[in-house]
């Protein structure tokens, strides 16, 4: 920017730009919001016949116990886990491109940490017994197993959704005192309280920029712990396939990787339903592009070595479970995410395709199957495939667990389209800030 | 009585603000309102670190003492083995313990924050006459000039 003046209605542009996207929204948002709601209801239902039926609706069964359940578990997990590196992990390297996707990013985290946490309750089964996994002791005074990465998870998780809540929160306190300048009535009373009173004075910006670097030191070692730990869940068992050192970096990079392309999938339309061209431009979809083929790379990298231990292992369990991903029942979905996450991501390469947002969508599409196949494939073939032929068998999921993961989708975008309407998407402080240095 | 200026642009309030500093105002009778942080501003007024790391700070080692002790507490209070694993399996803990030093550290930033800004602050949540401005403006309470 370059005239005071011009920096002034940039100010004011800004704030009447992307604080419109919070005006009455159109059919077209009504009808998404409604089909979105829809499948919800309608997972609620299929996950009701599921407790007055019991788990013998779905294919869970013996030997393969965890099925799509536990691989949407994940799923979602690694999808929350994007958020938090573009927007912790790019505030502290100085990363500008950031200020475009961090409120969405947030948003996703936060909401795909709870559709996460549905699923160790759908696949418990008698849910009203889930407060088990809460640390009390039980009627002979035994407390719960601290030794189990079951109940790692529980801390993991809730850690994670609480502090990706809080930092989500914090970063928004300045724009929701924006935002209460804007609005009338109702609202202008939500918005006043839920901006704590913010003015902006030299001593709340001090102990904020303190706090904001807090919950950003503190969120960048949850990327890597949370998603640890669930790759633990998997990796202290001694079953083949699974019991491997090199899970827990390549959860992480598959986590970053899954979610780097969901926030492409919602921030491209809502850029188009919230009017934001302006504000989040092609160099910055280029930029998270980039962040998508680094991590496709360090994924493939990851199946590599992950064959390459199998091989060196001296193991014929080892050996015989990488074999049967490659050539078994499952293999279509395994060549699949091959396919999805190694080959289809290489064209980012080519920086045309980098800068072609039509293309990135489609291509974040491909990378959310692939994902959702790669921990499929994870849990499925181990444990349809142990050590004693004995006990082998096929899992198929039924349509219960299929209309379950359906619905899951249902409850994210349904979360994200309330958010994109009842919070400012992008954060217009620092798209301030950022135009004035 | 308080003498308030204001600005549209960053670079005079900068320069306004760094006049009256050198012209000997008490920096305490000073404050500034922005519309997003002005680093420039902590040169001039006040490079005290924020105490809002001491909060972070008691509540992280808090919250991993928390873990280990509590973890500990539960298996000597019952002390089955399971999976052949140690009574006191420290490497297990050490998780619960890490997770916790996040939580109630995070948890301890954003308490520390709203005690060391007095926010909430209720008179002025509803009313319009104190708001986030656009502007850059500074205030001086007069009655404190020296």
């Amino acid at each position: 920017m370059s005239s005071a003046e011009e920096k002034v209605q940039y100010h004011r542009l800004v704030e009447e730009e992307v604080l419109a996207g919070m005006r009455k929204p159109r059919r077209a948002y009504w009808v998404t919001l409604l089909g979105c709601l829809g499948l919800a209801a309608l997972g609620a239902v299929l996950w009701g016949y599921q407790i007055k039926k019991g788990m013998g609706v779905s294919g869970l069964n013996n030997p393969v116990g965890w099925g799509t359940y536990i691989t949407n578990f994940v799923f979602w997990v690694g999808i929350a886990h994007s958020g938090t590196l573009i927007s912790a992990v790019l505030f502290l390297f100085r990363a500008k491109f950031r200020g475009a996707f961090n409120r969405s990013a947030e948003a996703m985290t936060v909401f795909a940490v709870m559709t996460a946490g549905l699923f160790p309750l759908i696949h418990l089964g008698r849910v009203w017994h889930f407060y088990w996994l809460l640390p009390y002791p039980n009627q002979r005074l035994l407390w719960v197993n601290f030794r189990s990465p079951l109940m790692w998870d529980v801390f993991a998780v809730s850690t994670y959704f609480t502090i990706s809540a809080v930092f989500f929160y914090v970063g928004m306190i300045p724009d929701l005192a924006i935002a209460k300048r804007f609005e009338k009535g109702m609202r202008k009373r939500l918005y006043s309280a839920l901006s704590l009173g913010w003015v902006g004075s030299f001593r709340q910006w001090k102990h904020y920029n303190k706090l904001y670097l807090f919950l950003a030191a503190f969120a960048t070692p949850l990327v890597v712990s949370v998603h640890s730990i669930v790759s633990w869940d998997f990796a202290m068992s001694i079953l083949p396939g699974w019991h491997t050192t090199i899970f827990a970096p390549y959860f992480v990079a598959g986590a970053i990787f899954s979610g780097t392309a969901m926030v492409i999938t919602l921030v491209v339309p809502m850029r188009k339903l919230v009017g934001l061209e302006r504000y989040i431009t092609i160099d910055h979809f280029e930029s998270i592009a980039k962040i998508l083929l680094f991590t496709s790379l360090l994924v493939t990298y990851s199946y590599i070595v992950e064959f390459g231990l199998a091989a060196y292992s001296g193991s014929v369990y080892e050996k015989g479970t990488f074999l049967y991903r490659l050539t078994g029942d499952y293999r279509y979905l395994y060549w699949g995410m091959l396919f999805c996450n190694s080959i289809v991501p290489l064209t980012l390469l080519v920086r045309r395709w980098r800068r072609n947002i039509p293309f990135l969508f489609g291509l974040s599409i491909f990378v959310n199957i692939g994902m959702w196949l790669e921990r499929f494939v994870i849990i499925v073939t181990s444990m349809a495939r142990d050590f004693d032929p004995y006990s082998w068998g096929i899992y198929r999921p039924r349509l219960i667990e299929a209309g379950i993961a359906l619905a899951s989708f249902g409850f994210f975008f349904a979360a994200f389209l309330i958010f994109t309407k009842a919070f400012p998407v992008v954060a217009v402080t620092e798209l301030k800030e950022v135009a004035d240095e | 009585m308080i003498d308030r200026y204001s600005f549209d642009a960053k670079g005079a309030f900068l320069d306004k603000l760094d006049e009256l500093v050198k012209s000997g105002v008490p920096r305490k009778s000073i404050n500034t309102f922005t519309p997003y942080p002005v680093h420039e501003t902590e040169e001039l007024l006040d490079r005290s670190q924020s105490a809002v790391r001491f909060f972070t700070g008691v509540g992280a080692v808090a919250g991993c003492v928390a873990g280990f002790a509590f973890t500990i507490y539960t298996v000597l209070s019952w002390p089955l083995i399971t999976g052949g694993k140690e009574i006191v399996s420290v490497n297990a803990f050490i998780v619960i313990a890490y997770e916790l030093m996040i939580l109630v550290g995070g948890l301890a930033a954003f308490a520390g924050f709203l005690f060391l800004t007095r926010l909430p602050v209720f008179r002025n949540i509803l009313s319009d006459s104190v708001e986030f401005s656009r502007k850059f403006e500074i205030t001086v309470e007069r009655g404190e000039r020296s």
